[in-house]
Parts: C-alpha cells; sequence; structure tokens
C-alpha cells in the first residue's frame, strides 16, 4: 500500500509491503525490513529498521504524525493518495477534483459540458513518477477542464470541476 | 491588611505558578476562564474558576470592569495580574483600589511613569542613572537634526510613538542623518499616526541584562541579582539565565545597585525588573522598568532561593520587606527555555494543534511551569508560549547539560513546538562560550536550522507507515500473493 510523506516540506512516496512475518518498506529502489511493537511508557514504540532497534514515541494525528526521536520532535504529513483525489473530509459529494501534490496531466479524456456517471475515468495524472486516473466522484456534468495534456500543476490546484448538483436539478 | 483570597487575573503558565504559591502560604484561590479555553494545569490548582465572557479570549482577560466584578462578588481581597493583559494597566488598578481590592503590584503613579518610555527615560537620567545618550524632537523641534547630531554615531532613529521595532532606522553617518529622519517621519506617521521623532545612540552587539528589584512602598529596596535575556528572536525572549556570562563581579554589583537605585528613587512597592542594554566596552544603559513580575522571574528563584510571588504577597498584604540585601545570594547557575507552539524553521511562525502527547521531564535542577495538559489544544487565541523549562546547576556548564538533557526528554506532540531549536541554541559553540547578543538568533539562524539526515527520514517514514492503522490494515487485506509485489508501474 501507498502513502505520501511529508518532512520539512519534501515529500517521498512509500510503499509497505507484508511477507506475513514482517513488514517491508519500499523507498525508492530500496526495500527495508521493519517491524513497530508497543514498548514502555506512554506512546513508546520500538521500531526494528534493517535489524537496528530504535526507541522512539509517537502519536497519530488525523494529518499528520508526530514521532519523537532522539530528544526531537517531528512532524510528518501523511497523504494517502487513494484518499485524497476528489474528496473532502467528510464525504460530502465534491464538485473540484484537487492536486493532492504537484505533477502533469498525462491525458484528458473528457471536455467541458461532457455528462459524465460516477467513477468515470476524467484524466490521468502523473505524481512522484505514479500515474493515478481521476475519476468522476458522482453523476454530473464538467464545468471546467483547467489543464491540457502535458500541462504541469501545483499541489492544491483544481484539476477539474464538475458543475454544482444545484445547477444540474 | 491581610489576604485570605487572591484572584489571579490571568491565565497559562503563569496563573498555575501564582496559585501554588499562594496555597503554600494557605490562601484561599480562584482564577478566570473563558468558554473558548480548554482545562489548563490552573483550572485544577484554584479553589474556585469563574467564567469571564468577552468578543474574544483576550478581550476578556483585558476587561477590567468584569474582572473588578468578579473579584467583588467572589469576595476576593487581593488581586494578582501575573505579566501581560492588566498587569500594568493603572486603570485596573484604580478600578480595584474603588472596589476596596488590593492590586499586587506597584501603585498607580509608578506604573503611568513607567509606562511612558520617555518620561522614564527622563525621570531615571535626571537622577543620576545611566541612560542612552539621546535627543527627543518634541524638547525643542527646530534643533532637532543638531540635536542628533551631537549624539554621535550610530544612531538609532525611533517613532516617538513607537513599539515593534516599526519605523526604526539606524544612521552610521552624517550624510544619512537627514534622509533617515525624513523616512523615519513618514513611517512614523502611516504606522502610528504620529510623526515625532527621538534618536538615541545606537549600542553595536548589544546583551540584554536586567535586574529583579523588590520594595515594600515604605522605603526600603533590594535586588535579586541580575537575569541576561540576550537570547531573542522578534524582539522577544526565548532563552534566559542568570548569573550573566559577561559581567564581572564589579560590574555586577554596579549594575544591580543602579536598579535598586531607580527602584529607591519611586519608593517602588512590589516585584519590578530594570532593564538595560549592555555595551560590548561595559557600559551599560537604562533601557526601561517593567512593574510587574517578569516571565523570566524563575531562574532569579533558582539561584536566590526566593519564592519571589511569596514575597510579593507579603508586601501586598501591608507587611515591611524584613530582608537585607546581603540576605541574599546567588548560588549556581539557572536557565529557562521558553517553550513555544511555533515553527523556528519558516520564520517563528505560531503553530496550533492538539496536545496529543505529552511528558514532561524531571530530576535534579529541573523545574517546569505549564500551562498546558495532555488532550488540550493550542489555538490561536493568545500568546504562543506553553510552559517553560527552568533548570538549576553548580554551575553554567551543568545549567548547560541539564537544560539539554530536560530539553530533549520533555515530549509535546500534536503541536510544532522550538524545543528543538532550543536545544540546537544550547549546543552552539558560541553560546556555551557566552559569547552572545540580541542580535544572536538572527547572525546564527543558518546553524540554528535543522534538516533530518537521510537515515532519520527512513526511521521517521517507517514510523509513520507502521502506526499508521489504516495503512497496516490495507496491507494486511491485499491477498498474500500480491503482498510482496511491491510498488506498482514504475
Amino acid at each position: 500500500m501507498r502513502s505520501i510523506l511529508e518532512i520539512n516540506g519534501e515529500e517521498t512516496s512509500i510503499w509497505l509491503a507484508s511477507t506475513g512475518q514482517t513488514h517491508v518498506l519500499h523507498l525508492g529502489e530500496r526495500e527495508i525490513p521493519c517491524s513497530f511493537d508497543p514498548a514502555t511508557g506512554k506512546g513508546s514504540y520500538t521500531l526494528e529498521l534493517d535489524g537496528a532497534r530504535i526507541p522512539l514515541r509517537v502519536a497519530v494525528g488525523e494529518e499528520s504524525t508526530f514521532v519523537h526521536l532522539n530528544g526531537r520532535a517531528y512532524e510528518i504529513g501523511r497523504t494517502d493518495p487513494s484518499q485524497t483525489l476528489g474528496e473532502t473530509g467528510g464525504g460530502s459529494v465534491q464538485d473540484q477534483m484537487v492536486a493532492p501534490m504537484p505533477g502533469v496531466v498525462v491525458s484528458v479524456d473528457v471536455v467541458a459540458g461532457d455528462t459524465v456517471a460516477e467513477g468515470q475515468g476524467l484524466l490521468v495524472i502523473e505524481s512522484m513518477k505514479l500515474e493515478t486516473t481521476i475519476a468522476a466522484p458522482r453523476d454530473g456534468v464538467v464545468a471546467e477542464v483547467p489543464f491540457a495534456t502535458g500541462d504541469s500543476f501545483g499541489g492544491k490546484e483544481v484539476l477539474l470541476s464538475l458543475v454544482p448538483l444545484e445547477e444540474t436539478g | 491588611m491581610s489576604i485570605s483570597k487572591l484572584l489571579v487575573a490571568n491565565r497559562g503558565e503563569i496563573a498555575a505558578r501564582v496559585l501554588r504559591t499562594a496555597r503554600a502560604i494557605g490562601l484561599k484561590t480562584a482564577v478566570l476562564r473563558h468558554p473558548a479555553e480548554v482545562d489548563t494545569p490552573a483550572h485544577a490548582i484554584a479553589d474556585e474558576v469563574l467564567t469571564i465572557n468577552g468578543p474574544t479570549p483576550v478581550a476578556a482577560y483585558l476587561d477590567i470592569e468584569q474582572i473588578t466584578q468578579v473579584a467583588t462578588r467572589i469576595g476576593a481581597d487581593a488581586v494578582h495580574p501575573g505579566y501581560g493583559f492588566l498587569a500594568e494597566n493603572a486603570a485596573f488598578v484604580k478600578a480595584l483600589d474603588a472596589a476596596g481590592i488590593i492590586f499586587v503590584g506597584p501603585t498607580e503613579d509608578v506604573i503611568d511613569l513607567m509606562g511612558d518610555k520617555i518620561r522614564a527615560r527622563n525621570y531615571v537620567e535626571e537622577r543620576g542613572f545611566p541612560v542612552a545618550p539621546s535627543a527627543i524632537e518634541d524638547d525643542n523641534p527646530a534643533d532637532f537634526v543638531e540635536r542628533a547630531r551631537a549624539v554621535g554615531y550610530p544612531l538609532l532613529i525611533k517613532p516617538s510613538a513607537g513599539g515593534g521595532g516599526k519605523g526604526m532606522h539606524i544612521v552610521r553617518e552624517d550624510s544619512q542623518l537627514e534622509t533617515g529622519i525624513e523616512t523615519a517621519r513618514r513611517e512614523g506617521e502611516r504606522y502610528f499616526g504620529d510623526g515625532r521623532l527621538f534618536v538615541e545612540r545606537y549600542i553595536e552587539d548589544p546583551r540584554h541584562i536586567e535586574v529583579q528589584v523588590m520594595g515594600d512602598g515604605q522605603g526600603n529596596v533590594v535586588h535579586f541579582w541580575e537575569r541576561e535575556c540576550s537570547i531573542q528572536r522578534r524582539f522577544q525572549k526565548i532563552l534566559e539565565e542568570t548569573p550573566s556570562p559577561a559581567l564581572t563581579p564589579e560590574q555586577r554589583n554596579e549594575i544591580c545597585e543602579s536598579a535598586a537605585g531607580i527602584a529607591r528613587a519611586v519608593n517602588y512597592r512590589g516585584a519590578g525588573t530594570v532593564e538595560f542594554i549592555y555595551a560590548a566596552d561595559g557600559g551599560f544603559y537604562f533601557l526601561e522598568m517593567n512593574t510587574r513580575l517578569q516571565v523570566e522571574h524563575p531562574v532569579t528563584e533558582m539561584v536566590t532561593g526566593f519564592d519571589l510571588v511569596a514575597e510579593q504577597l507579603r508586601i501586598a498584604a501591608g507587611e515591611e520587606l524584613d530582608l537585607q540585601q546581603s540576605d541574599i545570594g546567588q548560588t549556581g547557575h539557572s536557565i529557562e527555555l521558553r517553550i513555544c507552539a511555533e515553527d523556528p524553521d519558516a520564520d517563528f511562525r505560531p503553530a496550533i494543534g492538539d496536545i496529543l502527547l505529552m511528558d514532561e521531564p524531571t530530576g535534579p535542577g529541573v523545574r517546569v511551569d505549564s500551562g498546558i495538559l495532555e488532550g488540550g489544544s493550542v489555538t490561536a487565541d493568545f500568546d504562543p508560549m506553553l510552559s517553560k523549562l527552568i533548570v538549576h546547576g553548580r554551575n553554567r556548564n551543568e545549567a548547560i547539560a541539564r537544560a539539554r538533557r530536560a530539553a530533549q526528554d520533555y515530549v509535546i506532540l500534536g503541536v510544532t513546538t522550538n524545543l528543538g531549536y532550543l536545544d540546537a541554541i544550547l549546543a552552539h559553540p558560541k553560546f556555551q562560550s557566552g559569547d552572545v547578543s540580541t542580535g544572536f538568533l538572527a547572525k546564527e539562524a543558518e546553524a540554528l536550522k535543522h534538516r533530518p539526515d537521510a537515515a532519520t527520514r527512513d526511521i521517521l517514514m517507517a514510523a509513520t507507515a507502521l502506526s499508521d492503522a489504516r495503512l497496516v490494515q490495507a496491507v494486511e487485506n491485499v491477498p498474500e500473493i500480491y503482498r510482496m509485489m511491491g510498488a506498482w508501474r514504475n
């Protein structure tokens, strides 16, 4: 499973897998066996990473994880790529699809005015070397497609918007 | 006069700190709370918690009428203002006085005098205490430029109505003087609606050294030695210590006696602090007098062994100061760190968040004055200072080592704090050798920046992934043969 983590403004895409016995963290080309066990003390854990045993304190917040390591606190921002696109908190039906991070538009499959069905692919983007299809979060009509194939976009930019529900009747 | 019930008209760590002493000396206690505030240590300590209302929490704590009414209603015979809010507000003293309630602090007149920076400066100068050479435009606008020139370069031009560094200009040579005056005047008009100026000699690489004083308003004044507060960001102190590593014993006596002399001149009542600018050549100049307990008072308590709040309350109750100067010694060294919810790597931007996990350091020579509890949250309603970590050691090196250990053991997770930054200051060779000035943090900004190395980033990413229950659950749910397939198309 993939997650995108941000430390000091720098984003990294990671992949976590399991062998059944232990977890494996994929970081770029590296595959690092790891495990994580509670230790004595509130929020205390022992992280075993590539054979080294590392004591740390961890608190998991809504969008960030906080880690106290070697006498210093760090905040690590978390983005779950399968959750961010076309979703606000609370699960309300959304009109705007916002880019979770900067990237490039690989293909655009709709134009403004198209009627689309929930789950239909609208455009494909590539961020951090990973392609993702942006699908319609609900039935609707495409209001605007601000980007064309090959365009790059910044984090939090609107990639595509649907006509608001009340206007589609 | 005696005090049996004390209302603390403040919040956060200082409210808790004052309440603890009040309880120790047997007073009944009360504290305030705005509905928007989370639980804080003070609420758990006080016998009574009184709700105050206002359009914003800060406005409620500044509401003289409402707070005076609360004090009257609950039968408090004294109010301790802490620092900030109404601590240096003469109108508050007057309102309490009218209600027959003791204000724990100096008289209205002294608050007024010291609150007016130019009046205070003139008062101090007239009595023979050192002030930086300066010229005030209002004294005679016609020859202001001439008088400014006579002060000598480098000069600092300041708007009379100013504060916070706005409109201030350094002039290093005569050819820049008239342009500097024009610019400062325009900015003064823009920021403060007041173009009047004053100039003073600019002290290069100064230190900020201040002296704790205490008087009983009955002619007795003592000092509790100095504190050095040169480590400042945005003109605000974040690390204080005593004794100052800059002073020789002779200089220490001289500066402390000057402070006590200034307090004596106004027949000071209560705890106060006389602040000085200390120049690299050993000269020192009166800056201002704060007529209240200071944030950094605990370092003084650590080296002198006195509880300054207990002394304040005794004086407020009308007792005479039963101390001689020779009763007050300096033992060992103390350092205070101000823990603030802010991001030192993003220009000290205030941070907000929930206190998800907290563990305070303990051990020999360690004191924590905290205003937060685990499970609480940090909002933008108040000042970002969360707590203070104060240490004591036999000497400066031991104090630094204890401060570093305690800062590293202080766990606050859920909101960004400056703890790691404070530790980096303590670790800096220049700080360790005592070679600091008020420009230290700006000059050493690069050296104090922290960037986690590659190995640390790996650890942080692994810990984040493995503590993410949803991610781990999703991994476990993947059919076994796919689990090891790793990152998808690349």
